[in-house]
């Protein structure tokens, strides 16, 4: 009896046979993958296999890695990885690139490694792979600004990997555990190590914290209509799985998720592009679970909450934000565009798009009955329960921008706006709209009947999402929000217009860089170049008769003397000789009897002895 | 269709009331007392959200579409 399976196993071992496969086949094997990882789950939570423990334990170097470190925490994330990734392949499934489908369940299963990794060198093992397979997802898009997008994506990556293993070593060193669990952050005693510090910042490159976020805005909207949906949920998710691991209730959270929520918004007013605006609510959103993560203190009423909060609303936003890039992927695969400045209209041509889009934007907002609703306003409870004003009302003021950009500017401006639409469209892929259609079944499901996620959560909940009051408020403030945006509908069309975001920095600073080494750098590396092999051609002009060539040299000296000491006419005549001297080189070489030889060898012998005395 | 939302809104603003004076929820901050707080923080909320942001990217973070590539064709040319 096998006692457990890695679910991400699943995905890491079937993804290299996709090519073997054609046609059907390849689909229904596609599909295969996440509904057998799915069954894995089900037979972990039914108690088939191990339901809670730490198991699949390899001894390396010494240490112990754990792949499989099972408990409630782990089980919900894997869950939601699962079903996102089966409703992301049907989207994926007409793509006849395999090597698209090959990278997307490389990063699923990797994530779901991070999920399960009990250990720090196993969660840096998957932590990798994560990034440079997502990294697959965007260069298969092939546009120059792919590349140049992808290519910032992994440099980003790779500085969070470089501080996530020094901050490994660092905490193996300072503690001698590789054990992945709450890193210690202050106290009563101590100060705050390094080593937390180090993979506290390279969880949040991944959560994309600003000034740290600018990776994900820059990359996600250049990659592949696809891959950008699988890009959503991954990265930053299983960011929020190892903040709730690693740093739990830590203050500075709280302060960084509120900062996160208000930023995304911010900036996806001024953004033009439906998938960059989308990407900065990812962002957003991603704020109400960070902040979530650092309102969880231990064994407190309302961390429970928050830490409930966090990961009901990283369950839910899995769903909603992949269904929201589904619409404006589904858009741009027919249209080819994605800047609201060249769309517009569009309803009459893809109304089924557009309402399964709505969907997801109705559970983003937070409506009643959506998903969104039911866990998006278990962390601002849990602000509110932690009695911190301020972040109650900036995750409150992020709820408005939310339902504004992703409910009424960007379906505003890309189905209606116009009224003529801008070019002939029609409604994407049969399974794509199957896609939507099934994520869309799902968020509403967990809108209409939050007990299915509730009973997933690590903590009990006490909470009822459908109070009255809670109805009632978030209608008065969507509908109010509303409002204010008929008013000002004219302020909010597209502009064509970038936004500079902290990845001004890098690329700004990064032709800098270039400029400094293609200019004074390389004028300084070929000044020492010449010099160097001036040196050497000597050297071996030198050697090839070292006595000749003293010989000469002794000559070049004396003609400078005789230049200046005799008459032109005698230093002509010793010039003309030294040339036919020069020309004449190497000339004979010396011969050297045995004797000779041996007392060279032994004077060399005995510098070098002297020389090696000297040193020691 | 704008009837009904006419609708919605009174709705949500009288069943703010309601809430209130019938079954006096749980208060964690003062504004929470204001039956249409809500209402107000969002229509305020959303119009500085517009306004500030705008004025944010105007004045400063907006640029043209080619601001990234510019520096390229020059070196392009050259």
């Amino acid at each position: 009896m096998v006692e457990w399976f890695h679910p991400g196993l699943i995905y890491l071992l079937g993804s290299p046979l996709i090519p073997l496969f054609r046609g059907r086949l390849k689909k229904a094997y596609l599909l295969l993958l996440p509904i057998l990882a799915f069954v894995n789950l089900l037979f972990i939570s039914k108690g088939v296999f191990l339901s809670e423990g730490k198991t699949w334990t390899l001894p390396f170097l010494g240490y112990d890695l754990i792949l499989g470190r099972i408990d409630r925490l782990s089980m919900v994330f894997a869950y939601v990885f699962v079903i996102a990734s089966f409703c992301m392949m049907v989207y994926a499934l007409h793509i006849k690139e395999e090597g698209q489908h090959v990278a997307a369940y490389l990063y699923v299963g990797s994530t779901l490694g991070v999920v399960f990794a009990g250990d720090l060198f196993t969660l840096f093992f998957f932590w990798e792979i994560m990034a440079w397979s997502a990294l697959f997802l965007i260069w298969y898009r092939k546009t120059m600004a792919a590349y140049g997008a992808g290519l910032r994506y992994i440099l980003v990556h790779f500085c969070g990997g470089l501080c996530l293993l020094a901050g490994v070593l660092l905490h193996l060193q300072t503690t001698g555990s590789i054990a992945f669990e709450t890193f210690p952050w202050g106290g009563e005693s101590s100060g705050i190590p390094l080593a937390s510090v180090l993979i506290l910042l390279a969880f949040v490159v991944n959560a994309a914290v600003p000034p740290l976020h600018a990776w994900l805005s820059d990359a996600y909207p250049e990659a592949t209509v696809t891959g950008a949906v699988f890009l959503t949920a991954f990265t930053t998710k299983s960011a929020i799985y190892v903040l709730i691991r690693g740093f739990p209730g830590t203050e500075i959270l709280v302060w960084l998720g509120a900062i996160m929520a208000v930023y995304g918004v911010v900036f996806a007013v001024l953004e033009n592009d439906i998938r960059r605006l989308l990407a900065y609510h990812i962002i957003s959103q991603v704020g109400y679970m960070v902040a979530g993560v650092g309102m969880g203190v231990m064994g407190t009423a309302a961390g429970e909450m928050a830490i409930n909060g966090a990961v009901a609303h990283a369950f839910c936003h899995i769903l909603y934000k992949a269904l929201l890039f589904m619409g404006a992927g589904a858009v741009l695969e027919v249209t080819g565009r994605s800047k609201l400045t060249e769309l517009g209209g569009l309803y009459r041509y893809m109304p089924i798009t557009f309402h399964l889009y709505m969907v997801g934007a109705y559970s983003i907002s937070g409506f009643p009955l959506f998903n969104g609703f039911v866990s998006k306003t278990m962390v601002v409870q849990a602000s509110a329960m932690s009695h911190l004003p301020i972040i109650w009302l900036m995750l409150e003021g992020a709820s408005i921008g939310t339902f504004l950009h992703t409910g009424l500017k960007l379906p505003w401006g890309t189905w209606f706006a116009k009224e003529k639409p801008v070019r002939k469209a029609k409604e994407p892929p049969i399974n794509m709209l199957v896609a939507m259609g099934l994520t869309s079944f799902l968020c509403i499901l967990l809108g209409v009947y939050p007990k299915l996620l509730y009973h997933l959560l690590p903590y009990p909940v006490h909470y009822e999402p459908y109070a009255l009051t809670h109805v009632v408020s978030m209608s008065q403030l969507l509908g109010f929000t509303f409002v204010a945006f008929w008013f000002l509908r004219g302020k909010l069309y597209g502009e064509r217009t970038i936004t500079l975001d902290t990845d001004w920095f890098y690329r700004k600073a990064g032709k800098r860089v270039i400029w400094f080494c293609e200019k004074p750098l390389m004028a300084f590396a070929n000044f020492v170049d010449e010099k160097v092999m001036n040196l050497v051609h000597s050297l071996i002009w030198f050697s090839r008769n070292p006595v000749f060539a003293l010989h000469i040299k002794k000559e070049e000296a004396k003609l400078k003397v005789k230049r200046f000491m005799m008459s032109p006419k005698r230093a002509e005549e010793h010039a003309q000789v030294l040339v036919e001297k020069r020309k004449s080189y190497p000339g004979e070489l010396p011969k050297l009897t045995l004797g000779a030889s041996l007392v060279l060898i032994l004077l060399a012998f005995s510098l070098y002895l002297i020389m090696y005395l000297l040193i020691k | 269709m704008f009837r009904l939302l006419y609708g919605c809104l009174f709705l949500s603003i009288t069943a703010g009331f309601f809430v209130h004076l019938n079954l006096r929820p749980e208060v964690h901050f003062f504004w929470e007392r204001l039956p249409v707080f809500s209402a107000i923080y969002g229509f305020i909320g959303c119009i500085v959200i517009i306004l500030g942001s705008k004025a944010i990217g105007h004045f400063w973070l907006q640029k043209k579409e080619d601001y990234y590539e510019k520096h390229e064709k020059v070196r392009g040319k050259n």
